[in-house]
Order: structure tokens, then C-alpha cells, then sequence
């Protein structure tokens, strides 16, 4: 139906422009959606992005190494132990550090901690996008205790900074351990739990299933990454394509979708709880004594002049960083391959012929995170 | 396939593709020639080579270190230093041996999925109006990339359907991202 | 402590009791004049790591630590007790109190002596007593809506995992609700600029009056109603229907385009929900042969082998059935998840009350909760047997009008109880469950009734 089609006694129908944001409940943060509506149809859909754009790659051109660790944690400040190591992958390959196997196994456990507390993040706004608030709470309160163990750890509970170039800021002690075997012990029982509160709710399904298709050539073409990739059927994960911190010592499946719609992507993160479950149990068997700090970090590092990328599988998909060094002690360029912004392009093609009510669904199953959109 | 099996089938089909001087880590770095040639080797690589997808567009202003005018606050500001203490870290000065140069380098990666790869490629661009075909065509992926570029670099892209500026506001003046670039007081300061 | 033992201040020597041995009285001399503070309450012990000092979070209670023994808990142990005492106490209230209903006689009669004794025209005290019951049966409303916001907020609370309001009023913040009022009484009445300022204003009026004059023929009780309607069942779908057109008014009134789909989405839903549960009632007319509340809940008493009440929740599929019907529809007309899509927060922003701010925003609000209660209460009556007890032995143990606030209070839980467990539905499914599924089911529902009654008589 266009718009200019007349209607019976010369009255008129007209499209309706909505401004979805950049204060809207559903847009998890300053996004906003310029929308076409033709009655509840999307006709046309604009993504607005940098509200929060911050200049951090700008910033780092000024800061020195460890200070630009600090930054990272202000991208995806959802799953910053992911940002941090991102970062610190980079620059110690630039810097050529070993870093030692029990700060390697810590990286992993934390990366793995923050991925649980994103995506339970993830479920909880994914069930108050399609106004099922319990659901929320559930996972916060496991949230709570992941935050719990990172203020054990390094005393942050948002930003952590925890993990430094050559290792990580400081060890954790065996209360910790204990605390953390506590936890996945408490955890795990609850992924049962969210499946029949959530996961296959018929109210749920029928909001998510075939809804907001991406096909695979799709999902290529725009390089998603992460759950939403993996969603449509791409086996494609950071941690099996080039294994850092020693993945590749680990025994898990990338869990991967069929139909690539919301309930996918949904439920790709929900497996991906159960995987990092697994990593961490085996991470916390191979704990080895000794340092976490490796050998030969200065204070300000200078690395020497080189280019250096490094990639992992953060909570939103593939986290890049490329990074040119000069010689002085800030980073000559840094670029950050923001998954959450990427992932986001997609929306100007995906939500046209969509409902407005799953608009939410889609844009909630898409799992930005706004101050990585903007860096 | 491996990094020199793909090295060498590049440049078989592309003879004026080099090793570029400054490899991205460990990863193939190729250097492209001219723009003109860019279309023709992302071409190949998508369609007989299998790289699908297209991990991320960047770029790097080679012109020297950054000008302190682009950053709105004094750099290290702190307020715990006492007067008169050195900064944590001192600005960026030019280093002997790195090739700066009236240029901004664009950076493509792409990655095989299915043979777990990732090659970069490497394009200088002079500063003033330097022109780059834009990738839209065969990514998607580069439509807000290169819009990012567009607006931080000033880079223009040749055929993009719609290179407006992305991250930046209205009434940002010029390109943050350029190491020449002088902040401009606005409403906000 | 030894500062003050130092305050030069004279104070008044303590008496030494006669008592005291000498062993004592040289240590009662020694600290003379210590001021009879009470002792500070100690801080509880941090718990350090015994490596490097740093304050472990052993003190702070995980889910685990509470969900091990909760009977350890002397808060957990103290609310169970408070319960008990307050259901106890609610029920011998109730006992004691008796029927309401049999103080309608007296009272009538006292009036009609008074007006006679004071020369009163002849309208006087039907107009007192009329005023009398309005005034009583407004607070049906009003109150039930203030005790049911805090009674929700408890229910999802608890059933989230947390505690929910806790301070005001000290007992589970039952005060909570008040003071929210208040609040929102102070609040500022904002009218946007692009509103239709009279709409806007008049909507919230509109959607709230018929909701309180609904509750007129409502029987809650044996000689418990304020207008004892032949058509009461018929006046109650009247009014309920009356609301679409202020939430519509809201929506077109406010000047905003969220406001306007919400406006309009409820319009829709309103109407098509209206059917299922009108046609949902009708085997309920059928049984009971009456169109009046009190008439259709006196119909449902009686036991069937002495121990199954004769409600019509009871009568075999087609009882069952018509109940389900009309509960689905009676949730989606209050606009509660799954069916709250009118407002639904994380779409429409807060759809039609969006721009509505302070006391019109609240009067909403109100409507909402005093037509979730007018939905239980029909519920009971229609199909819970009204006023009767549910098992035969208990016949007469309670009154009339407490069984009926239990079986409204059930109901409520249920709305409740919905509104936290599902998501919400998407607007062409919910056109699709009401057209393609209940109306059907209902249409068949009223031939199966038909058909009982042509076997029973």
C-alpha cells in the first residue's frame, strides 16, 4: 500500500515518520531509529548513530599503553575484560611480551565471567523488549554475583582494567577460586531455569521465530559477527579462527543457529552461557602456580615502530583492534573494529516490510551496546 | 590454504601488488599500486579466493605526530599533579626510520572464513581530495565503514550511495582523525 | 566514651545502693559519674584475606548463601510468623463482623424514622441512603486499586527474587502506595504543547467514571450491592465499554505519535476483546436464567453430592471453557501483560499516558486496577459462585462477602501472576487469538450450553 493510493470520500493516507530515539525504553542507550510507518509496516528505516561517540581513537593518540587500557573498558562497557584483553593482544604484540600461562588461564576465566554477565544482560532486556520483566531480574541476580567475583578480583564492577599488558593486574586467591566455583555450580542449574521461564515460552517464540531473518550470504555480506552471525548458520568465532590466550587448549563448541532469525541469535547467546561455562570449569582445573605478570613492561612502553592486529571473540561478536606504533610511547593510530557498530548497518535493511513491534524484537536481538556503536 | 600459497596467486594475477613495507603483524600485507587496482583485486579475492568477508576499512594519517590543537582539554590533564610536573606521558615526536609522508594509508582486511585467513591491503591516498573506489558493492559491510572514514579522515569513496558523516556532529569542522586536525571551538566548549 | 567521662558538667551523683560490699564500692568510686548511655552497637567484624589484608565480600549474601537456609534467616523466620498473625486476624475479624448485609434493614428503617421525626419530604432519606451506599462502594474501588498496586508490586517482587517496597508504614511498606499517591498529587499536571488541550484534559475523566460506576450492580455479598439492577450484567459491559473512547481521546489528545498508536491499537484490541467475553457469558445467563449479579451468584449455590458446589466453573467443558474465555478476554480489556500492548513500555514508550503527568497520569492508573478488580469480581460471581463457600462443611463458617473477597483476591493473584510471567503478545496475533480462536470457541461454548440446558430440562 503506498501512500499517495487514494481512499473512498477524499480522505487521505499518509506515512507516518516515528523517531525511535534517541530517549526510547527499547533502544539500550542513545540510538536513534528514524522509522517510515505506513499504519504498523516499517517503509523505510535510518539508523542515527554518535551520540555517544567520544573520540577514543583520537584519545589514544595522546595516552600512553596501559593508559589506553583504560579507555578500551569505556567501549563495550558491558563486557570490558574482552575489551581490555583486545587491546592488550595488540600492543603485546607489538611489544613482543610473553605473557605466563596463569595469567593466560585468569584472561580466560575473566573473559569468560564477562561474556556470562553480557549475554545474561543480553536475556534480561531481550525479555523486557517483548514485556517480560521477570526475566530480567533472574538474570541480574546472577549478573550481581559475577559482578561480585570482579570486585574480588580487582575492585571494579563495570570497569575493570584488570587485565594489563603482559598479564593481569593482580592474582585472585584461593577464596576466589572457591567463590567462582561457587558460582558456575550455582549457575548452571539456572540456564534450565531460563529456558522454561523464557527461552521456550510460546508468547516468545511466536514474537521471535521467523522474525527478522538474516540469511547467511546476508550475515557475510554485512560481516556480522558473534551470536548474531553464528544465528544464521556462519561458524565463525575468534577463539577457534585464531585461538589466543590458549583457546585452542580448550575443549568447546561454537553453538550455531539455523534459520538465523531472533530466536537464534537469542538462543545462540543462551548456548554460549553453557560453552563459557564449560571454559571456565576447565580453566579452573588447569590453574597453574606462578606469575601473572610477564617479564620486560616498562612503566611507558614504547614499542617500536610496527602495525599490529589482534582479534578476539568478545561478547558482541569479533572485537579488533589495529594499532601502528611509532616509536613513542602513545600509539601512533589505533582503530577499533567495533562489532556492536558493524552489526548495526545491517538494520537500515533488515527492519523495511517489519512490524513495528518487532522492530524492538529485532533491534533488542541485534545486542548493541551504544558506547561501542560510538566509540 | 596458506599465507604463501595466497601470496603467490595474488601475485600472479596482480603483478603490481607488493609486500607492503610495514606488514600488519604476521598477517599478508599487500600494498596496492592505485586506486584503480583495488576493485579489480577485491574482486578476485571475494569471487576465486573465497574471502567473503570484509573485516574492517581503516586508515592512518602518515603525516607526523598528532597536533595537540585537536584535543579539546590541555594533554594529561590531572588534576593531582603538582604545578610544574612533567606529564605522564610526553607528546608524540617524530621518530627516525618510520616512513611519514604526505599520505593517508586505507587499510582493508578481509578474512576466508572457511580457510581461517586474513589478508590486508594497503593504499596511499594523498591527503588533499585523495579519491578511493568504494567497496559497497561487493560489502555491504563497508557502507557505515566508509562513511566512519568519510567523516574522521575526509576520505571520499567513489559510488558510495550515501557518504554522510556518521559519528561526528553537524557542526564538527573537519576531520578528527588527521593529525593536522585543529579543534574548533564550538557551543559546547 | 572517655571524653564524656571527662565533661566537666556536674552531674548528679548515682545512688549507690545500700547493698554494694566494700570490694565493690571502691570500683563504683573509681569510675564516678559515667553517663548511662547505652553501648554503641558493634560494628560487625570485617572479614580480611589473610594474605594481603584486602576486605573479602564473604559478608555480603549471595543467592546461594540466602537459598541454603532461608529458616536461618531471622527476618525469613519473623515474616512467616507476621503472616499467620495477620491472616488470623483478618478472619476473626471477619467472624466477628458477621454479614454486612443484615445492617441494610436497620439502617433504611432508622432513616425513614429520623426523616419522619424531622419532617422531612418523603425523597429525603432514599437520597441519604443512596448517597450512603455510593460513597461505600466508590471505596471499593479506590481502596482495592491502592492495596492492589502494593500488593502487586510484592507479587513481582517476590516473584523476581527481591523484596519490593519494604520501609513505608514499617510492615512490607504497605504504606507504600500513599505515599506514591502523594507524590503524584504534587507532581506537575504538564499538558504538551501540540496537545488537544480539552481532550487531553477530559480523557483521563472519561476513562475513569465509567470504571467506578461499573462497580454499581456489583453483588459482593449476600444484600451487598449498591443498585440491585435487573440488567446489571448487561449495565457493566455498558460502562466497561464506555473507557475505549477516553483512551482514544488520549492518544489523539496528546499530540504524540506514540500516544496515537497506542491510542489506536487500543481501540482495536478494546473492541474485539469485548466480544469473547460478552459471548463468553452468555452460557453463564443461560444456567442462571437472570441477568442480575446478585441472582446469577444465588444461582451457583447448592452441592452436588454434597461436596462439589454448583458453580458453573463446574459444569463439565462448557463451564471450564467460558471461564478460560472470559479471563483471556478479561486481561486483555484491563490491558495487563500479555495484552498491554496500548502501553506497551518498551514500543510505545508508555503508549496513550505517555504525555500524561501528577494526578491524570494516577486517575489511568486507577482505572486500570479498578477494572482489573471489577473483572474479578465478575469472575466470582459469574463463575466462583459469588458469595457461597466452596465446600459444603464450611457453608456458614465465613460470611457471604468474605468468601467472595477470597475468590476475588485469587483472581487478582492470577492477573498478577500473568502480568510477571509472559511476554507480550504482537498486535496481529492478538487480532488473530481473538477472531480466529476465542470468538470461535465461544460461538461453539454457547451451543454446547444450549445444549445442556435442553438436557437438564
Amino acid at each position: 500500500m503506498s501512500s499517495t493510493q487514494p481512499l473512498p470520500h477524499g480522505l487521505k493516507s499518509d506515512q507516518l515518520f516515528v523517531n525511535l530515539g534517541p530517549q526510547h525504553p527499547s533502544t539500550h542507550g542513545v540510538l536513534r531509529v528514524g522509522l517510515t510507518i505506513e499504519g504498523e509496516i516499517v517503509v523505510k528505516a535510518v539508523p542515527d548513530v554518535g551520540y555517544l561517540h567520544r573520540g577514543t581513537e583520537k584519545l589514544a593518540e595522546l595516552r600512553g599503553y596501559p593508559q589506553c587500557v583504560v579507555i578500551s573498558d569505556r567501549w563495550d562497557y558491558l563486557s570490558a575484560m574482552n575489551n581490555n584483553l583486545m587491546f592488550c593482544l595488540a600492543a603485546e604484540k607489538l611489544l613482543k611480551v610473553e605473557v605466563p600461562e596463569r595469567a593466560q588461564h585468569l584472561r580466560v576465566v575473566m573473559c569468560e565471567l564477562n561474556r556470562i554477565a553480557s549475554h545474561l544482560l543480553f536475556f534480561g532486556t531481550y525479555g523486557i523488549d517483548l514485556g517480560a520483566f521477570t526475566a530480567f531480574l533472574h538474570a541480574f541476580r546472577e549478573r550481581e554475583m559475577v559482578l561480585d567475583l570482579f570486585e574480588m578480583s580487582c575492585g571494579a564492577r563495570l570497569t575493570y582494567n584488570y587485565i594489563r599488558l603482559g598479564g593481569v593486574m593482580k592474582d585472585v586467591d584461593a577464596a576466589w577460586l572457591a567463590k567462582c566455583r561457587e558460582f558456575i555450580e550455582f549457575f548452571k542449574p539456572r540456564l534450565k531455569e531460563y529456558d522454561d521461564l523464557l527461552s521456550f515460552n510460546p508468547i516468545f517464540l511466536d514474537r521471535t521465530k521467523g522474525v527478522g531473518r538474516i540469511s547467511a550470504k546476508q550475515a557475510v555480506a554485512w560481516a556480522l559477527s558473534g551470536p548474531n552471525l553464528r544465528g544464521s548458520g556462519v561458524s565463525y568465532d575468534a577463539r577457534k579462527f585464531e585461538p589466543y590466550c590458549g583457546y585452542e587448549k580448550y575443549d568447546f563448541e561454537v553453538p550455531v543457529g539455523k534459520d538465523g532469525d531472533c530466536w537464534d541469535r537469542y538462543y545462540c547467546r543462551v548456548l554460549e552461557m553453557h560453552q563459557s561455562v564449560r571454559i571456565i570449569e576447565a580453566a579452573l582445573g588447569m590453574m597453574a602456580e606462578g606469575p601473572v605478570m610477564g617479564k620486560g613492561v616498562a612503566k611507558v612502553p614504547k614499542p617500536p615502530p610496527g602495525e599490529a592486529y589482534a582479534h578476539v571473540e568478545g561478547a558482541r561478536g569479533d572485537l579488533g583492534c589495529h594499532l601502528v606504533a611509532d616509536g613513542n610511547a602513545s600509539p601512533y593510530r589505533m582503530h577499533i573494529r567495533a562489532p556492536s557498530f558493524i552489526n548495526l548497518a545491517i538494520l537500515q535493511e533488515m527492519l523495511v516490510g517489519e512490524r513495528m513491534s518487532d522492530v524492538i524484537a529485532i533491534l533488542g536481538s541485534i545486542d548493541i551496546v551504544l558506547g561501542e556503536v560510538d566509540r | 590454504m596458506t599465507k604463501e600459497e595466497l601470496k603467490a596467486a595474488l601475485e600472479k594475477a596482480f603483478p603490481g601488488l607488493v609486500p607492503a613495507s610495514q606488514a600488519v603483524g604476521d598477517y599478508l600485507t599487500l600494498r596496492l599500486p592505485d586506486a584503480a587496482q583495488l576493485l579489480p583485486v577485491v574482486t578476485c579475492l571475494k569471487e576465486t579466493l573465497g574471502f567473503e568477508y570484509l573485516d574492517m576499512v581503516t586508515a592512518t594519517d602518515w603525516l607526523g605526530p598528532v597536533n595537540l590543537d585537536g584535543f579539546i582539554r590541555e594533554p594529561n590533564f590531572n588534576v593531582f599533579l603538582p604545578e610544574g610536573a612533567t606529564a605522564q606521558a610526553e607528546a608524540p615526536k617524530k621518530t627516525a626510520g618510520v616512513e611519514y609522508r604526505d599520505a593517508i594509508e586505507l587499510v582493508w582486511c578481509l578474512s576466508n572464513l572457511k580457510g581461517r585467513i586474513k589478508v590486508f591491503l594497503k593504499l596511499d591516498l594523498p591527503r588533499g581530495g585523495g579519491k578511493a573506489p568504494s567497496l559497497v558493492g561487493h560489502y555491504k559491510a563497508a557502507d557505515w565503514q566508509e562513511r566512519e572514514l568519510f567523516d574522521l579522515f575526509g576520505v571520499r569513496f567513489d559510488g558510495h550511495p550515501n557518504l554522510v558523516k556518521i559519528l561526528t556532529p553537524d557542526f564538527t569542522v573537519g576531520h578528527p582523525l588527521r593529525k593536522d586536525y585543529v579543534h574548533q571551538k564550538d557551543r559546547f566548549d | 566514651m572517655s571524653e564524656d567521662a571527662k565533661d566537666p558538667k556536674p552531674e548528679a551523683p548515682k545512688p549507690v545502693p545500700e547493698t554494694t560490699t566494700a570490694a565493690a564500692a571502691p570500683a563504683a568510686a573509681a569510675k564516678p559519674a559515667a553517663p548511662a548511655k547505652p553501648a554503641p552497637k558493634p560494628l560487625p567484624t570485617p572479614v580480611y584475606n589473610e594474605a594481603d589484608g584486602r576486605l573479602l565480600k564473604e559478608r555480603r549474601l549471595w543467592p546461594t548463601d540466602m537459598w541454603r537456609d532461608p529458616w536461618s534467616q531471622p527476618r525469613y523466620r519473623m515474616a512467616w510468623v507476621k503472616l499467620i498473625v495477620l491472616v488470623a486476624v483478618a478472619l476473626g475479624a471477619a467472624l466477628l463482623l458477621g454479614e454486612v448485609g443484615r445492617f441494610a434493614v436497620p439502617v433504611t428503617s432508622f432513616l425513614l424514622e429520623k426523616g419522619a421525626a424531622y419532617g422531612l419530604p418523603a425523597w429525603a432519606p432514599g437520597l441519604v441512603w443512596a448517597l450512603v451506599k455510593i460513597v461505600l462502594v466508590l471505596h471499593v474501588p479506590l481502596l482495592s486499586a491502592l492495596v492492589f498496586v502494593w500488593w502487586e508490586r510484592k507479587i513481582s517482587a517476590h516473584m523476581q527474587s527481591r523484596l519490593g517496597p519494604m520501609y513505608v508504614g514499617g510492615f512490607h511498606g504497605w504504606l507504600q502506595t500513599v505515599a506514591d499517591g502523594i507524590k503524584l498529587l504534587l507532581k506537575e499536571n504538564i499538558t504538551p504543547t501540540a496537545a488537544d488541550t480539552w481532550v487531553h484534559r477530559l480523557a483521563p475523566a472519561v476513562v475513569v467514571a465509567p470504571a467506578l460506576l461499573a462497580f454499581a450492580p456489583v453483588s459482593f455479598g449476600k444484600d451487598l450491592s449498591a443498585a440491585d439492577l435487573d440488567v446489571g450484567l448487561v449495565y457493566v459491559f455498558a460502562m466497561a465499554g464506555v473507557s475505549v473512547v477516553g483512551i482514544m481521546m488520549a492518544g489523539w489528545g496528546s499530540g504524540n505519535k506514540y500516544s496515537l498508536l497506542g491510542g489506536l491499537r487500543s481501540a482495536a484490541q478494546l473492541v474485539s476483546y469485548e466480544l469473547p467475553r460478552m459471548f463468553a457469558v452468555i452460557p453463564v445467563i443461560m444456567f442462571a436464567e437472570s441477568l442480575n449479579l446478585a441472582d446469577i451468584g444465588a444461582a451457583q449455590g447448592g452441592y452436588w453430592f454434597g461436596v462439589l458446589p454448583r458453580w458453573f466453573i463446574f459444569y463439565p467443558v462448557v463451564g471450564q471453557l467460558s471461564f478460560l474465555i472470559f479471563l483471556i478476554a478479561s486481561v486483555a480489556e484491563t490491558n495487563r501483560i500479555p495484552f498491554d500492548l496500548p502501553e506497551a513500555e518498551s514500543e510505545l514508550v508508555a503508549g496513550f499516558h505517555t504525555e500524561y503527568s501528577g494526578m491524570k497520569f494516577s486517575l489511568f492508573f486507577l482505572a486500570e486496577y479498578a477494572y482489573m478488580t471489577l473483572a474479578c469480581c465478575l469472575a466470582a460471581a459469574f463463575f466462583l459462585g459469588g458469595g457461597t463457600a466452596p465446600l459444603s462443611f464450611l457453608d456458614g463458617f465465613l460470611p457471604s462477602w468474605a468468601w467472595f473477597l477470597g475468590k476475588v483476591l485469587a483472581l487478582v493473584f492470577c492477573f498478577l501472576w500473568f502480568r510477571w510471567t509472559f511476554p507480550r503478545f504482537r498486535v496481529d496475533r492478538l487480532m488473530d487469538f481473538n477472531w480466529k480462536f476465542l470468538l470461535p470457541w465461544s460461538f461453539a461454548n454457547i451451543a454446547l450450553a444450549g445444549l445442556y440446558v435442553m438436557v437438564l430440562s
